[in-house]
């Protein structure tokens, strides 16, 4: 069946991003002068406003900030995975993303549980960064 | 030493609307209404209003919120004050703020502050309602959202209870006595949507929303409106409506940066804004009778009791009986209304219409018999915004 819950959408700033994905590689924004990695995307570092920055890729370490079981039904493409787990992934470089939390049971999870990046390929076009037991 | 500004203005003028599946009417519709009742309630005439603060809700984000078109659409002619605020569900609070400060120096006499919204529709549900279901899909890294399948505040708010519960060992059991403490307030309460009295089985027997959130751990969604009135305390005095002094009023808003160097879900802006009103008032938190406290979910109250210095981190839930159900139970002093779970949501009003009800001393049947101090909070985003106002029955 093809795939049918929602995709990215990438705009002209983040599409490196995405298109790193497919290479199964997670980038980050790293701000040099203020020595910070930063996500999601921003054209400027929170931290001394600076405009000048780097992608670099992560290594997709981290560990679990907090992590949820989604059981309401918001988009009907959600229908069979309900209840899926979403996590907030706290990765070693220092930023928390939000993403899915794969190949564990419910009851095994524990906030502060170490999680390594899975790199999902959900269509031939899109990869979605997952993360999973290390 | 208090503040001199302490006791100097007063809100004294209350309108509440009838709240929750009223149908038929727009924002402004409501909003009309809730300050004419306050207009009423303060012993005033329309022509005496001359500041308006507005804040809309969720039809705000809808598009069709109350605005600056509301001064045309209720014919004020005299505003000296005028703006339409928003810092989510502190704003409640900030409106009444800067109303305080705009009539304690002379900018306005009677400032109208007032929130409204109306996303509730007739067939259609609370969660399509706030779950931004019809909005057009985001672009960029945020289009990662719905692509993992993040949906709402629901899920935002259940992440920082999960981790709150993991670091105390907080359980299910200890939001549902939230919960069913609130709805035994709200039975007593002619105002409140929901008045069913609820056991401990009933909330976990309601359905999963976002684990670790039951239902009954959410706030309703309302159609509805409150305004109050701002004055200065000598105005107050001349009119013949009782009341609610105001004492103490702090902000804090830390924000929610996703990073390693900030806890987020574990924090929120009352230690700010609290310490900032306490200051004020010249009172602390072992003087505190009541508390109305914004409850979006049954974890916010425990993080906001702790915030306020009401109990030590971890333990806010040593305040609620075992059994809040058990008729024997001594509930505590909070959210005395049944509040935005069991009342009606109307962001940051819902804390302040109660509390000042309780100030006053008109709560009926839910009245507490000693309120010389009433503790009202207001909160936005996910803990990012929070507003505090300290309210009394006494001008000194």
């Amino acid at each position: 069946m093809a795939y049918d819950k929602p995709l990215p959408n990438p705009d002209e700033q983040t599409q490196p991003f995405f298109d790193a994905l497919q290479n199964h590689k997670l980038l980050l924004q790293y701000f040099p002068s203020a020595d910070h990695y930063q996500f999601p995307f921003s054209d400027r570092c929170y931290k001394d406003w600076s405009t000048d920055w780097e992608w670099r890729e992560s290594t997709g370490s981290g560990e679990v900030y907090s992590w949820v079981r989604m059981h309401q039904l918001y988009h009907p493409s959600w229908q069979a995975e309900i209840p899926y787990t979403l996590a907030v992934v706290q990765l070693d470089e220092g930023p928390r993303m939000n993403t899915n939390l794969v190949n564990v049971e419910p009851d095994d999870i524990v906030v502060g549980m170490r999680v390594q990046v899975l790199f999902d390929d959900v269509t031939d076009e899109f990869t979605l960064p997952k993360f999973e037991p290390a | 030493m208090s503040d001199p500004i302490r006791g100097q203005t007063a809100i004294c003028g209350l309108g509440i609307t009838e709240m929750g599946k009223v149908y038929g009417h727009d924002a402004s519709w409501f909003a009309g209404e809730a300050i004419r009742l306050a207009v009423e309630d303060a012993g005033l005439q329309k022509d005496d209003l001359d500041g308006l603060l507005i804040n809309p809700g969720i039809t705000g984000m809808m598009g069709t919120g109350i605005s600056i078109p509301l001064q045309n659409y209720l014919g004020l002619r005299n505003l000296r004050l005028l703006n339409h605020m928003n810092s989510f569900g502190a704003t409640a609070s900030a409106m009444v703020h800067f109303a305080a400060m705009a009539v304690h120096h002379g900018m306005a006499n009677y400032v109208a502050c007032v929130f409204s919204d109306a996303p509730l529709q007739q067939g259609g549900s609370a969660g399509a309602a706030y779950g931004g279901a019809g909005r057009r899909g985001p672009t960029g890294m945020a289009s990662l959202m719905p692509a993992f399948g993040f949906y709402g505040a629901n899920t935002s708010y259940a992440l920082a209870a999960r981790r709150y519960m993991e670091q105390y060992g907080i359980t299910n059991n200890d939001l549902g006595r939230v919960s069913v403490t609130q709805r035994r307030y709200a039975v007593d309460n002619p105002h409140a949507t929901m008045r069913q009295p609820l056991t401990l089985e009933d909330y976990h027997n309601s359905r999963w929303i976002v684990d670790p959130f039951h239902l009954l751990d959410c706030c309703l969604v309302s159609n509805g409106a409150v305004c109050t009135i701002v004055t200065t305390a000598e105005r107050a005095k001349d009119l013949p409506s009782s009341p609610a002094y105001i004492w103490g009023m702090g902000q804090g808003h830390p924000g929610n940066l996703p990073h390693a160097e900030v806890e987020t879900y574990t924090t929120s802006g009352a230690s700010i804004a609290g310490e900032t009103a306490y200051k004020m008032a010249g009172v602390g938190p072992e003087d505190v009778d009541i508390c109305e406290f914004y409850d979006c979910y049954t974890y916010t109250v425990l993080r906001t009791i702790e915030d306020y210095g009401l109990a030590k981190p971890g333990e806010a839930i040593g305040l609620y009986p075992e059994d809040p159900s058990d008729p024997e139970a001594d509930l505590p002093l909070i959210n005395t209304g049944g509040g935005q779970l069991s009342s009606y949501y109307m962001w940051g009003m819902t804390p302040i219409s109660e509390g000042v009800i309780q100030a006053r001393g008109s709560g009926g049947e839910r009245q507490v018999e000693q309120h010389d101090i009433v503790l009202c909070s207001g909160n936005g985003g996910t803990l990012d915004t929070h507003g505090t106002l300290i309210l009394s029955p006494n001008a000194n």
